[in-house]
């Protein structure tokens, strides 16, 4: 808003308004078609940010950009979104958006919280960022969300001035859908991919499940089965015992098909000896 | 222990002694005993062992030949249990065919190998894991140099598919079905290398391919969710009245085969295990969970913890569970296993009734008296659930329940909370005693027209009532009324008992037995029971008879034959007065439904004791002008009887139910709404046993194949109907008479006058069957006969019920009009058989109808059909023309009633009313009695009456009876 009152609208601004935006062979379309963009209240906490910011109207024309499908491509990687813009210029623009990735010290605490509380992981998985997830990060003094501009650095390769333009604005807007169906996407951005996180909350949950597998470590229980060893299945006899053949290709050799040469053997075999 | 002592121990030959290098936990100077030996306590505690390894002797078994059996008196290790599991699940997946042969990786010297590969899919999986996760870690001790120790997972793979291919192998080898296989099927015999001849083309590749197929797999998983109650500890125990605790139980179940699950602890304890079946089972675990969260929030406490097993449930908890979530659950794809005996939906919650014995509401206990309709019954209510009665400790554990959910007899129910409030309430202000009639008429209501927040599921009575309202079967059989001129049977003093118990309730009530099992009897005594003795002098008026005219002087007779003392009348006929002079002084006032019709008014205008509805089904339209007069009539008590209360349509047992009963059974709309549609339309055989339910007190119906009431049954049963006569024939037989009277006064006795009286009594018999018969002129049928208007009437029941019938004429004439006639009025092959056919032509026919195939009805020549053949298929025989001599008629009966008849065979003799055939079967009757009389064969007799006699026996003594078009409609 500050931004907005100093500089004003400016010509380039008012040029880039009239010029025509150039068509987009297999950009990324916005998923919204109308009214807000971001369902989930974790990329509406994100858009806020945007929204304090208050351009004008580029927000908007942003909106209409992410629908139109002017974002070429996207991504989203520890540290920054970034992404490709086709404006109305021949040249894409580079647009780009920063937010700080949390220290490995600070992620190894969040970890460790996480690990304890199987909720996070599991609503996460289940594609949701839990909404107490940020009192985890509070207590570590993190937050998922940038709590101003000024933890949102964003730039763009285009000649207006205002900060965000709608290619920022464009680019924001993709990002919030992308967070709306992949949430581990925001947690990628602070630092950690999906893999490598589900990973370290795997290794901190099988060092505390207490199942040792080296031999040494079962000495008090050597000769003793973890868990009843299971009586046989039991099975009735089984209505084919042929039917396992019936799954499998057909496999021709020396003018037979084996299945039928396995065929007697495997009824043969239904017969348990005497 | 030195390897031969070993197997000197085991016992086993199939074993080969070795060495082997074994990691054991150990003390510093040898391996420590295997906690399994019970060896006493020797010397100082030595502390934590260590993991050395040994050379030991051991004992190597052949694979697939499983771990042999301890000797007697000794304990195998756990580890033995362990790998004969693995065995058995070997020898398991070898007979269900669970295998496929591969090529081995290690090629031999001699050439490539096939074994045989265990399939693991499914179930089978699952299996093997557990068998993995429960390993000893002792099964894993053999150290190979060069080599990490074996994880369980690979031990049990290992061991598994050593001894499946052992055992398939030696399943096959020397088999004829590997005798005439390729040579290359050799190798899945005891002949593993594929050498010479080399093996074709493609076979090591394509086998190879096959693996793919045999790999591990059980397909995407999804969360599931166990619900138990958990078994109460010491504890809980200790309190008086334990609240029980639920444990909902996670797990990963394959969404393929719901049979493959693994708990949420065991994906925690050893996730690698699962990874042949998921890549990431935790992680699909976990994030199944939270999807499942969503769905059921409370779940989300549970995971609270770095690994989820599940969560405990309290009874309210469990109950939402129940009620709730578990649907919601299922509808979201996630697997659900709830208690056994649990169904889905809140309980159906009920009222039962229970009464039995009454008082009279002056409040005097009278033993002995009669039970009234205003009697107070001693009543009670309880709730019922699923239709199983509550005891008061269980009403009690209800009312005590802190929630919805509760254990009744060894299941839990949830129950809707709401209705079960409602229940309890009506219970309590239930405290007032019903009379018999309120409870009678809560009985036949429908549950949606009872003033009860519950449905009525069930009303159980003791004593006269709860005889009633089983049937009244089993109320107390009543003597024969000293006033009735017969011997009631056995099942007949039941009707005549449940008859007069309804009577005395001032409720209507339909006899239907089947025919022929004397409904017009039991009705008759009942009437006679009720003038019996003291009530004599409270005489409450006539009752009134309304019947179809074809039956108007049976009833006559009937009732002066069985109940002489009861004066009769009758209000039918041209000449008939005003209703009012017939019911003077009478006790019985018969009419038709046609007369009824007709004096309707007349008829409301008098106040009746009881109308008596014959032939029910006469007022099955309820919109017909028969049953709007049957409504107008002002009776204290209603009867119908009827063979069948229902003939197309269950709307007409409304009709009738609501002739005896009216407004009982709700609105004839209503009735469609519940009982018909569902049962014509859906085939609900439940509604239907409910309307029977309902029914049951109000409807008596023996059949003659109840066995109840075939020990009561003669082996036949003889009755004589009466048939009216139309005016037609009337006059024509008036006619008859007058011309052979005038005739023979003027011949003397001898041949010529013989002949005259015997062609005269022909003429007169053919007048009774039909006009068309004297006057052969090939006139059509129509409805110029009274006797066939009632056979119509006998047969329409004979073939709704199913039966057969022999019909027998002495007039071949009178079969070749029938025939066509019956065959087209019902619809049926009729057979005809006469003197004019082959013997072989008899012969099929006799036999078709025997068989059960054929017609349904057998018309037959009494001289040609009445003896040597057997028809016992029938189980009806009418005569539709009398024959003087008994013995004759008695021979035509035989044919259905001989040796291989099972049933009882009913038998009519139709008799036209004041003419000679019923003189001469008065005359019959009579002389049937006298034993020493010998019956002269033929007609004879007949014709040695004076002239005087003879117009004493043929003249027609009463009026015509009309045969009414319009009978009841």
């Amino acid at each position: 808003m500050v931004r907005e009152t100093r500089s004003g609208p400016r010509f380039s601004e008012r040029f880039e308004e009239f010029g025509k935006r150039k068509p987009v062979e297999d950009g990324i379309v916005a998923r919204s078609r109308r009214g807000a963009i971001g369902e989930s209240w974790w990329s509406g906490r994100f858009l806020a940010v945007l929204t304090r910011l208050g351009v004008g109207g580029r927000l908007d024309r942003g909106k209409t950009y992410a629908r139109a499908g002017q974002v070429i491509d996207l991504a989203i990687e520890p540290g920054a979104v970034t992404a490709t813009v086709q404006g109305s210029r021949d040249e894409p623009y580079r647009a780009r958006i920063g937010l700080r990735v949390f220290a490995d010290e600070a992620w190894d605490a969040v970890l460790d919280a996480l690990a304890a509380d199987s909720w996070y992981a599991a609503a996460l998985l289940a594609g949701e960022v839990p909404d107490d997830l940020e009192d985890v990060l509070a207590r570590v003094g993190l937050s998922l969300f940038p709590q101003g501009s000024g933890e949102l650095p964003m730039d763009c390769s285009c000649p207006d001035w205002s900060v965000p333009c709608k290619h920022l604005a464009a680019v924001a807007y993709l990002a919030a859908e992308e967070f709306d169906v992949d949430p581990f996407a925001l947690l990628r951005w602070r630092g950690r991919d999906r893999a490598t996180l589900l990973a370290a909350l795997r290794d901190r949950r099988d060092a505390g499940a207490g199942s040792p597998t080296g031999l040494a470590d079962l000495l008090d229980r050597f000769h003793r089965p973890a868990v009843p060893i299971p009586d046989p299945p039991g099975y009735a006899r089984a209505p084919a015992s042929d039917g396992l053949l019936d799954e499998l290709p057909p496999l021709e050799v020396g003018g037979e098909d084996v299945r039928e040469v396995l065929r007697p053997l495997y009824r043969r075999m239904a017969e348990p000896p005497a | 222990m030195p390897a031969d002592r070993l197997a000197a121990v085991w016992d086993t030959t199939t074993a080969t002694l070795g060495v082997a290098v074994l990691a054991l936990p150990s003390d510093a100077d040898a391996p420590r005993d295997s906690d399994d030996l019970d060896r006493e306590e020797t010397g100082p505690d030595p502390g934590p062992p260590v993991l050395a390894d040994w050379s030991v002797p051991v004992l190597e078994l052949p694979p697939g030949a499983g771990p042999p059996v301890p000797p007697e008196g000794t304990r195998a290790s756990p580890s033995v249990a362990a790998l004969r599991a693995v065995d058995a699940l070997a020898a398991d997946l070898v007979t269900r065919g669970r295998l496929l042969p591969a090529p081995d990786e290690e090629d031999g010297a001699a050439g490539p190998r096939l074994v045989w590969r265990p399939v693991l899919q499914g179930p089978d999986l699952v299996a093997a894991d557990t068998l993995a996760a429960a390993l000893p870690p002792v099964c894993r001790c053999e150290q190979v140099p060069g080599e990490e120790p074996a994880s369980a997972a690979a031990v049990v793979e290992a061991a598994l598919g050593a001894a499946v291919d052992a055992r398939a192998r030696a399943r096959v080898t020397g088999t004829d079905e590997l005798a005439t296989a390729p040579d290359w099927a050799h190798a899945l015999g005891d002949e593993p290398v594929l050498g010479d001849p080399a093996p074709p083309d493609g076979l090591v590749a394509g086998l190879r391919r096959w693996a793919v197929v045999g790999a591990p797999h059980a397909g995407p998983a999804r969360a599931s969710f166990r619900l138990d109650e958990v078994v109460a500890d010491e504890f809980h125990h200790a309190l008086d009245d334990p609240e029980p605790l639920f444990r909902l139980t996670f797990a990963l179940q394959s969404a393929q085969d719901p049979s493959l699950t693994v708990d949420a602890d065991t994906v925690w304890r050893d996730p690698t295990a699962l990874r042949r079946w998921l890549d990431d089972p935790a992680e699909v675990l976990l994030g199944e969970l939270g999807r499942a969260a969503r769905v059921y929030p409370e779940l989300g406490d549970a995971l609270r913890v770095p690994r989820p097993g599940g969560m405990d449930l309290d009874l309210a908890g469990a109950h939402h569970f129940l009620a709730h979530v578990a649907a919601d659950l299922d509808r979201a794809g996630f697997g659900v296993l709830l208690p056994a005996g649990w169904r889905a939906g809140p309980a159906r919650l009920g009222l039962a009734a229970a009464g039995g014995h009454t008082e009279r509401p002056d409040g005097v206990v009278d033993t002995g008296a009669k039970i009234g309709k205003d009697d107070l019954v001693d009543f009670s209510w309880r709730l019922a659930v699923d239709g199983e009665e509550l005891s008061n400790a269980e009403m009690d554990a209800l009312v005590r329940a802190k929630a919805p959910l509760v254990r009744l007899r060894g299941r839990w129910v949830a129950l809707d909370p709401d209705r079960l409030r409602d229940g309890l309430a009506f219970l309590a202000e239930r405290r007032d005693r019903p009379t018999v009639g309120d409870v009678l008429h809560l009985a036949v209501t429908h549950p949606d027209d009872v003033p009860a927040p519950l449905p009525v599921e069930s009303l159980r009575l003791d004593g006269e009532l709860g005889d009633l309202l089983a049937g009244g079967t089993t109320l107390e059989p009543l003597d024969t009324p000293p006033g009735v001129r017969a011997t009631l049977r056995p099942y007949q003093r039941r009707g005549l008992s449940w008859l007069a118990f309804l009577a005395r309730l001032r409720l209507g009530g339909v006899l239907a037995d089947d025919m022929g099992l004397g409904k017009t009897l039991q009705v008759l005594a009942l009437e006679s029971h009720e003038r019996d003795g003291t009530d004599r002098a409270d005489d409450r008026g006539p009752t009134l008879f309304v019947c179809p005219t074809s039956v108007v002087s049976t009833w006559r007779r009937e009732a002066e034959r069985f109940v002489p003392e009861l004066r009769v009348a009758v209000h039918h006929g041209a000449g008939r007065a005003h209703p009012h002079e017939a019911a003077d002084g009478a006790d019985l006032v018969v009419t038709s439904y046609g007369t009824l019709v007709r004096d309707t008014d007349a008829f409301a205008d008098l106040a009746w004791r009881r109308v008596v509805l014959d032939e029910a089904q006469m007022v099955k339209n309820n919109r017909s002008r028969g049953a709007k007069a049957v409504r107008r009539l002002d009776a204290e008590h209603r009867l119908a009887l009827t063979g069948t209360p229902v003939e197309n349509r269950l709307a007409e047992l409304w009709s009738i139910m609501d002739a005896v009963n009216p407004g009982m059974l709700g609105s004839v709309s209503a009735f469609r709404e519940r009982y018909a549609v569902p049962v014509e339309r859906h085939g609900r055989v439940d509604v239907a046993e409910d309307l029977r339910r309902r029914t049951r007190p109000f409807l008596l119906r023996r059949l003659k194949t109840d066995p109840t009431v075939v020990d009561d049954l003669p082996e036949k049963i003889e009755t004589v109907e009466r048939c009216g006569l139309t005016a037609e024939q009337a006059s024509l037989y008036r006619v008859v008479v007058d011309e052979m009277l005038d005739k023979l006064d003027d011949v003397e006795p001898g041949i010529e006058r013989r002949g005259r009286v015997l062609a005269a009594m022909t003429k007169l018999k053919q007048v009774c069957d039909h006009p068309a018969l004297l006057l052969h002129d090939g006139s059509p049928i129509g409805r110029r006969s009274g006797k066939i208007a009632r056979l119509e009437e006998i047969l329409g029941e004979v073939l709704a019920a199913g039966d057969r019938a022999l019909l027998f004429t002495q007039f071949a004439a009178f079969g070749d009009m029938l025939a066509p006639h019956l065959a087209a009025r019902f619809d049926t092959e009729v057979a005809w058989l006469h003197g004019g056919m082959s013997r072989r032509a008899r012969d099929t026919m006799v036999e078709r109808f025997q068989r059960g195939d054929g017609p349904s009805l057998f018309l037959l020549s009494l001289r040609a059909g009445g003896t040597g053949i057997t028809l016992t298929a029938a189980q009806h025989v009418v005569h539709l023309d009398r024959w003087w001599n008994p013995a004759v008629e008695d021979q035509a009966t035989d044919r259905a009633f001989r040796i291989g008849q099972k049933r009882t065979v009913g038998v009519r003799k139709l008799v036209c009313a004041g003419t000679l055939e019923e003189r001469i079967d008065d005359l019959i009757a009579g002389k049937r009695e006298l034993a020493d009389l010998a019956v002269r064969d033929g007609e004879d007799w007949l014709t040695d009456l004076s002239t005087a006699e003879l117009a004493q026996v043929l003249t027609l003594d009463a009026e015509p009876e009309e045969v009414d078009d319009d009978d009841g409609a």
